[in-house]
């Protein structure tokens, strides 16, 4: 089994624990208690892999260990302490606030300033699309076009979602998983290690080391 | 949907008064600052009916009410014959009793409390009001009213909530000082209101909290509470017992002043302080009344500046933390019957404008802290125990006195404190340390995950002397679980009885309670933790035979548990006699020891370590430990002198720091290159050679 460490982050009330709720418990409430500190759950997502001659669907179960974090501005000395060593960030605005999107891109910006690992994979998420339905549109602040071109512009997948009807949430999370199963694909090819091989062997499940990456600012965490 | 809520006016209730709860008096504190006159009248209503109350002929009506709601009630409760809650918060209707106390409080309670303590409802009112009206002032009016609300809002209110099908019924039954009556004649009837309104209030605690969690079911809660209510009987009872000794009047719920402080009623404190009482006991040992005397128009001009504000059409520019508590109030309780916006009322709660309220104040109060996310939870709280003004004021000493520095911008105070903490868990639960912090010592192999892990933690891949105490500004992941535990001072994390439980000692005996308690928790769930371990390393080994590539595996498994042991143990904590019988009770517990003054010097030790360490980048510059001074300086006047014990302490030490700076640093760089040191007795010592070993060293250098 594959393991990976997720952290979300985003402006407060934007909807980060709902997200995490809905992948993790496929529940909503509509309010939820603000988050202190950080909360810690964790969840699997099983994907599909082909093997290296691209037949055969091979099972491949995900494991996230997800950091769901204080959304307050003043948290942010503590989030080095949840970033550190992530696989994956989740950055989270909310469609009906514009605000909360510069939120998002000054958190994108720290954590390209601080994880020095490329393999990092950043998610950009914007939710509530169901506060700005066909009929009701003017509740939306930020266009889906802006985020998307800010997210391709800066290597980030992106997509919106809505906690609160479960619609992309699971696809945001399969994604992730299958994003970083590719990176740890190559990476152990890379370092020699034949994960096909092991995965011939036993049909199960496949169990691969991930090497943490680190961050490059030793002071960072928890400072 | 929760914007749309949030932005409802800070004017008062449109609502018809249909929802309007009877006793909701102090929660009502509208913009007129004049706060303690506001509260005169209501409370006096209060006290009246109180008076009837307790006053009416309790056992009949009860034993005629009984029968029939109990088995909607408390199916599971043997009704006993005679239903009598002794001096108990001057509840309006049965249900308050049951849910209160429960009914078989008669016979535990002539069990295990002589009979002539027994309070008798006849006498209780007059004594209690006698000598209310003596020391009267308003406030003890307002507490009156404020410890009826417990079940008398309470109660009503989850009634009503219930029963809305049928208002005239609600108001009938209601109405101020008839509802006494209403209640002897006209018992809860068998109509399917009433059913519903019954079922629904078994769903809620005695605060309006909902029994389930996702830790704790209701049927746990239940049998639990079955027990919990008869321990609370008894230990009222006690209480009684001993106020009378002090000629302090027992059966007043409006009771301000309490016994002198002595080991007898820390004890008493520990064994929680009736819950009726709670808020005047927090006020009282807190010394908030000196607060508020020395300061009796800042809240109310505080209030006035805040009507002032929102007429500023850039109020939201001006004051980003208006925006900020907007957005928690409605995540603040959202399981508390209290602070839910009922479906069919257009405003919003009472308790959520006094949230509000409270909030934005001590924003405008307290810039340097302003609000920080977790103090929604702290006034909340507050808010159920007490009055607006009162918890503004405790809110005040929460932050500066218990938990300097936490909530401050930089959130420093949480870093020291969780140092602390980790300082706590390395000198008293060197197990569970092995587990927070793998060692060099625990097996090599360790020490080289760590380093494979890349982790950015190991506190011995460093060689040079501060390495012991890397722990201390490179804090373990653990604290990432913990520190909410401070912030909040444990709201959300532990369940509530227990909460109010250590916050009835927090404020007897200051901010180390909360430390204690943390180890006691940590400890409690030790044999979890440490089975998780052993199972681990047992079972997680290679699957081929690789053990170099399984081994990091295993140790992610490993903080996988142990972070979601340290978060979900605490939940599961529904009795607070766990933890106090089994940990804090046991005198050969050792970190029993701790005290106020250790964990002031330990606090001084972690920010002048973090100091140190930490690059002086503008934004980190101010430590805790200068914010403590920055509070004792701005708040000097008003806090200075409250006498407590843990704030003295603090005095002592700023003094301690100004004067004899120089000697200061000396014992501090002699102390660093060993690690901090704790004060040991013999008694205290947890005897091992390399303890033993250790206060040899230190005793050494002492002399």
């Amino acid at each position: 089994m594959l393991q990976f460490k997720l952290v979300l982050l985003g402006d407060s009330s934007v909807g980060k624990s709902s997200i995490v709720n809905r992948f993790v418990k496929d529940s909503f409430d509509e309010f939820r208690e603000s988050t202190i500190g950080a909360a810690f759950l964790s969840q699997t997502v099983t994907i599909k892999d082909s093997d290296a001659n691209g037949n055969e669907a091979q099972e491949v179960t995900v494991k996230f260990e997800i950091w769901d974090t204080a959304g307050q501005e003043r948290y942010k000395s503590l989030a080095p302490m949840y970033y550190r060593n992530a696989n994956a960030a989740l950055v989270v605005y909310d469609i009906t606030q514009a605000d909360s999107l510069e939120k998002a891109r000054s958190w994108v910006q720290e954590l390209k300033n601080k994880v020095d690992d490329d393999s990092l994979v950043i998610y950009l998420v914007g939710n509530k699309i169901d506060l700005a339905t066909d009929d009701d549109k003017d509740k939306r602040e930020v266009e889906e076009n802006v985020a998307k071109t800010y997210a391709e512009e800066n290597g980030l997948l992106f997509s919106e979602v809505s906690a609160k009807n479960g619609q992309g949430i699971q696809q945001v999370f399969r994604s992730i998983a299958e994003k970083l199963y590719d990176i740890r694909k190559k990476q152990d090819a890379t370092n020699n290690i034949n994960i096909n091989s092991s995965a011939q062997r036993g049909n199960g499940p496949v169990d691969i080391h991930l090497q943490r990456p680190s961050t490059n600012d030793s002071t960072s965490c928890c400072s | 949907m929760q914007k749309e809520q949030s932005r409802v006016s800070y004017g008062g209730n449109k609502n018809g008064g249909l929802e309007k709860p009877p006793n909701f008096g102090p929660r009502n504190i509208p913009r007129s600052p004049s706060v303690p006159s506001l509260y005169a009248e209501k409370s006096f209503n209060t006290l009246n009916m109180s008076d009837q109350m307790l006053n009416r002929p309790m056992y009949e009506d009860q034993t005629k009410l009984i029968p029939g709601s109990k088995t909607r009630l408390e199916p599971d409760f043997n009704p006993s014959p005679i239903q009598r809650s002794p001096s108990t918060i001057g509840g309006n209707s049965n249900l308050s009793v049951i849910d209160m106390y429960g009914d078989d409080t008669e016979s535990q309670m002539a069990s295990d409390e002589s009979d002539d303590s027994q309070p008798t409802d006849s006498n209780t009112p007059t004594n209690g009001i006698s000598n209310n009206n003596n020391n009267n002032n308003n406030n003890s009016c307002v507490e009156n009213n404020k410890v009826n609300m417990l079940d008398d809002k309470n109660i009503p209110k989850l009634m009503h909530r219930l029963s809305l099908s049928d208002n005239n019924k609600y108001k009938t039954t209601h109405d101020n000082d008839d509802d006494d009556e209403e209640y002897q004649t006209q018992p809860i009837p068998k109509s399917p209101r009433v059913n519903i309104s019954s079922k629904d209030a078994e769903n809620f605690d005695r605060y309006g909290f909902k029994k389930q969690t996702s830790y704790i079911t209701e049927q746990e809660y239940d049998i639990w509470w079955r027990e919990y209510y008869s321990y609370c009987n008894r230990r009222k009872n006690k209480w009684i017992q001993l106020m009378e000794k002090y000629d302090l009047s027992a059966n007043d719920e409006s009771i301000r002043r309490f016994p002198p402080k002595s080991e007898k009623l820390k004890r008493y404190v520990r064994k929680g302080i009736p819950a009726e009482w709670r808020g005047n006991a927090w006020w009282y040992f807190a010394n908030g009344q000196q607060l508020l005397d020395e300061n009796p128009s800042t809240y109310p001009q505080l209030l006035l500046k805040i009507d002032h504000i929102n007429t500023l059409p850039d109020k939201e520019t001006r004051y980003p933390d208006l925006e900020i508590i907007e957005r928690d109030l409605n995540r603040t309780f959202p399981d508390n019957i209290h602070f839910q916006k009922e479906s069919y009322q257009n405003t919003e709660p009472e308790m959520i404008k006094s949230l509000r309220r409270v909030l934005v104040a001590f924003s405008l109060y307290n810039t340097k802290i302003g609000y920080c996310q977790s103090m929604n939870f702290l006034a909340g709280l507050l808010l159920l125990f007490l009055d607006e003004e009162k918890s503004f004021w405790m809110l005040v000493l929460l932050t500066s006195k218990y938990l300097p520095g936490v909530h401050n911008v930089n959130l420093e105070g949480v870093n020291i404190d969780q140092g602390v903490l980790m300082l706590c868990v390395q000198e008293y639960l060197p197990e569970i340390w092995e587990y927070v912090v793998p060692s060099q010592k625990s097996t090599n192999n360790k020490s080289n995950l760590n380093k494979l892990m890349n982790s950015g933690f190991n506190p011995n891949h460093t060689n040079n002397k501060d390495s012991k105490n890397e722990f201390l500004f490179k804090l373990p992941p653990v604290t990432l679980c913990t520190a909410s535990w401070f912030m909040s001072c444990f709201v959300g994390v532990l369940p509530i009885e227990v909460t109010l439980r250590i916050w009835d000692c927090l404020f007897y005996e200051g901010s180390h309670f909360l430390f204690k308690v943390s180890l006691g928790i940590l400890k409690l769930s030790e044999g979890e933790l440490l089975k998780g371990k052993h199972h681990n390393s047992l079972t997680h080994y290679s699957l081929n035979g690789n053990q170099n590539k399984n081994k990091p595996n295993n140790a992610e498994e490993n903080e996988i548990e142990l972070f979601q042991i340290v978060q979900s143990f605490p939940k599961k904590l529904l009795n607070p006699n766990d933890i106090f019988e089994k940990i804090i009770f046991k005198k050969r517990i050792t970190f029993n020891n701790l005290d106020q003054d250790e964990i002031d010097r330990c606090r001084k030790y972690v920010t002048d370590q973090r100091q140190k360490h930490l690059p002086l980048t503008d934004n980190k510059k101010s430590s805790s430990h200068t914010n403590i001074n920055d509070n004792l300086n701005s708040e000097g006047s008003l806090l200075s002198e409250t006498g407590d014990t843990g704030f003295k302490a603090l005095n002592i030490q700023k003094a301690r720091t100004m004067k004899q700076n120089h000697k200061s640093d000396e014992q501090l760089s002699e102390t660093q290159s060993e690690g901090y040191g704790f004060k040991r007795s013999i008694t205290s010592v947890n005897w091992n050679s390399g303890l033993k070993e250790r206060v040899r060293q230190i005793r050494g250098k002492k002399d």
